[in-house]
């Protein structure tokens, strides 16, 4: 019995021992699984939005929004989109202008994304890097270039980060270091200040625009 | 002559002032807009000279002249901008980026710079009066809109007129002369090159705002680099691991 107990107390030893140096391997395997799970899906993105392009080339821009919504949809995490573009203003919205501001919210990002589809489909998109940042994100880096070298690259840097399914989305992209989402919120918010937080207003001032 | 000199050098001190009135922190909101309802109706006037002439012109020019042209164009215009890199490179103790525009600036020299001879292997960053002051900490100022000119902090726009004075009197009178006659040559190049951006702004719902949000932060980045980019960033981060949870 005497025995039993040494070999377990001995065993206890080697099992701290043993997780304490293995631990650090098992962080930095899930760290770079993350890292490469980022660009996979940026790459895998690029890849399909580039398809999408060359597909409906000859497609009006309203059915070739309609056509690439989907994709978008599949790639961004739409909610903290709309959460991050209206800052505290987001909790004083009802359920349904918070439903109807994803609507739109969406609409005018598949927009921009159409009016550049034609540009992404002539130049190359080459990763340059990825990095986790803090618990939840993770940042890849890219760049984008003319083919005929007649335009300067592009750098862009897409920020993600893991649902609940393990799965990546795209929360922000920022263009020569320009953050689509902080634009974007200056300009809710700045309507929203002036019309004394009326989601109603923004939504229909949106929706013109579109 | 004189009182030109003299009313910038009097615009240049107001300037100063008003930078004053600011923060100097990098992390200093983008909000900082006191003259919002003046620049809102510069705006409106720049937007309306914009759609009537340079846009106009700037789709012709993109559609009638070749692309490699217009690149050849472009490296010149950059060539004419490099010795202002140069200087405010040496003020700012920039030795690598002196060097590095220096040699570019004496090689493309030999084709009035329309054709980069090192094909792009030479890369330096850009660098103005502006910059020069934020290196030696003079507050970014408020935001101002300029008539036909367009966006600048009190403190870009100082440059700006500095930049104009120190470069016509250490540059030859042709070379002055040059300058002046390609100013709407490079308007119209630097709209054509901005087109989808600056159709992009127009479409927004509040084209002013954004335009100034995208004008703070890509000269901050410009200006400040590193240092700014990564305050910026983590501030965001922050704020989307709480927006997560």
């Amino acid at each position: 019995m005497q025995n039993l107990k040494n070999y377990w107390n001995k065993f206890k030893y080697i099992l701290l021992l043993a997780s304490i140096l293995f631990s650090p391997v098992f962080t930095y395997n899930s760290y770079s699984d993350d890292l490469q799970q980022g660009d996979k899906i940026i790459e895998e993105m690029i890849a399909e939005a580039q398809k999408h392009a060359l597909e409906t080339i000859e497609l009006s821009s309203e059915e070739r929004s309609k056509k690439i919504t989907p994709l978008i949809n599949k790639y961004i995490n739409l909610d903290f989109m709309a959460k991050a573009t209206t800052g505290s203003f987001w909790k004083k919205a009802t359920d349904d202008q918070k439903i109807k501001y994803k609507l739109v919210l969406l609409h005018q990002i598949v927009n921009t994304i159409e009016d550049h589809l034609n540009t992404l489909a002539t130049m190359s998109y080459k990763p340059l890097s990825s990095e986790l940042r803090g618990k939840k994100l993770v940042y890849v880096r890219g760049i984008i270039e003319d083919r005929k070298k007649n335009n300067p690259p592009i750098n862009l840097l897409w920020k993600l980060s893991k649902g609940k399914d393990e799965t990546f989305s795209i929360l922000d992209l920022e263009i020569e270091g320009i953050s689509l989402i902080r634009s974007h919120k200056s300009e809710t918010t700045s309507i929203l200040r002036k019309n004394k937080g009326d989601f109603d207003f923004l939504i229909e001032k949106l929706k013109i625009k579109k | 002559m004189k009182i030109s000199y003299f009313l910038s050098y009097k615009i240049i001190i107001l300037i100063i002032i008003l930078s004053g009135c600011s923060n100097n922190s990098i992390t200093v909101s983008e909000k900082m807009d006191p003259f919002e309802k003046m620049n809102r109706k510069v705006f409106t006037f720049n937007k309306k000279v914009d759609e009537k002439f340079i846009s106009p012109i700037s789709s012709t020019y993109e559609r009638e002249i070749p692309a490699s042209t217009r690149k050849a164009i472009r490296n010149h215009i950059d060539w004419l901008d490099t010795p202002s890199t140069i200087i405010n490179s040496s003020l700012q103790i920039d030795l690598k980026n002196t060097i590095l525009a220096s040699a570019k600036f004496m090689l493309n020299g030999l084709t009035l710079g329309f054709y980069d001879l090192d094909k792009g292997e030479t890369a330096f960053k850009k660098k103005d009066i502006g910059s020069t002051l934020a290196k030696y900490n003079v507050p970014e100022g408020p935001f101002l809109m300029i008539p036909l000119i367009g966006p600048k902090t009190s403190r870009e726009f100082t440059g700006t007129i500095l930049n104009t004075n120190i470069m016509s009197n250490i540059s030859s009178a042709p070379l002055n002369d040059l300058r002046l006659l390609e100013a709407p040559l490079n308007a119209i190049d630097t709209r054509s090159k901005l087109s989808k951006t600056i159709d992009n702004i127009y479409e927004s719902p509040d084209p002013y705002i954004k335009l100034r949000s995208f004008y703070i932060q890509n000269r901050r980045n410009n200006v400040y680099g590193k240092k700014y980019i990564n305050l910026k960033n983590k501030e965001i981060d922050a704020e989307f691991e709480k927006l997560l949870e």
